[in-house]
């Protein structure tokens, strides 16, 4: 069952990831004809972000602590010292982001170059730091594994 | 010269929730550094939810949102005036500046 929750906790920052990258190249085009889609996706950005939040953060709060030991046994004792650390409160900012997107995307962006310019930048953040965090999750998966294959 | 046909400037809630996004997110890695080195600032952070980690969420989260509909309401409601630019480089700089926060103090100050 913990593994089913973590597969869901990457599947919905996936989800999030792509949807952001979606309306980066969506808002790039942005016209009358896409106005509502750019503001759909972007609400579903957030969306996704809040719900893989969620799940994450009570995999953490529940069972993570078996997870660290383990890792702090192995060769990999940064995957938790560095990685779980930054990761933890890294993932409020991108939460906090996702939930703007929607917000700067609520204009209209095929008339307003203002407003396409904050939801361009938004969009990518919320991108880059989506990104960052799969990448410091699979190392933090890999420190478990590490420490299972040393002993 | 061509004439700019386009709509300009952003609404109150983007720019609110855009300045609050940057000082959530100054104080998240200032609260990271706050209780990591004080003990005491843990201890209560747990003593709050029962999880230091939660209460951090629920500070921040906090902040953002209480700050976004605030700073929406000066000016009549209209919140304040701020150029487009202005709100991308504050909101840039906050995001940044949390993030070297939070990186620096694993990497070098922990």
């Amino acid at each position: 069952m913990n593994e089913i929750i973590m597969m869901g906790h990457v599947f919905f920052g996936v989800a999030c990831l792509l949807a952001a990258l979606w309306v980066f190249v969506e808002t790039l085009n942005a016209s009358q004809a896409n106005q509502t889609r750019i503001h759909r996706i972007s609400c579903a950005a957030a969306v996704c972000m809040w719900i893989a939040f969620f799940i994450g953060g009570y995999w953490y709060v529940t069972s993570y602590h078996a997870d660290k030991v383990i890792i702090l046994k192995g060769p990999w004792p940064f995957a938790h010292n560095f990685c779980m650390e930054t990761k933890e409160h890294l993932v409020i900012m991108l939460l906090m982001l996702a939930t703007y997107l929607p917000i700067a995307a609520a204009g209209n962006l095929s008339a307003n170059k203002d407003a396409r310019r904050v939801v361009l930048w938004v969009a990518g953040l919320v991108a880059l730091l989506a990104f960052t965090m799969e990448g410091e999750g699979g190392v933090i998966a890999m420190g478990v594994k590490m420490g299972l294959l040393a002993h | 010269m061509k004439a700019n046909l386009e709509n300009t400037g952003v609404s109150q809630y983007t720019r609110s929730f855009g300045l609050s996004l940057a000082l959530a997110s100054v104080v998240n890695g200032l609260l990271v550094v706050a209780k990591e080195k004080s003990p005491a600032v843990q201890a209560g952070m747990q003593r709050l939810t029962g999880n230091h980690w939660v209460t951090h969420c629920v500070v921040i989260l906090g902040i953002f949102g209480v700050g976004g509909w605030l700073f929406a309401r000066p000016n009549g409601g209209q919140g304040f005036r701020l150029a487009t630019n202005r709100l991308i480089g504050t909101l840039v700089a906050g995001v940044v500046t949390g993030t070297v926060i939070i990186l620096g103090f694993y990497l070098i100050g922990d």
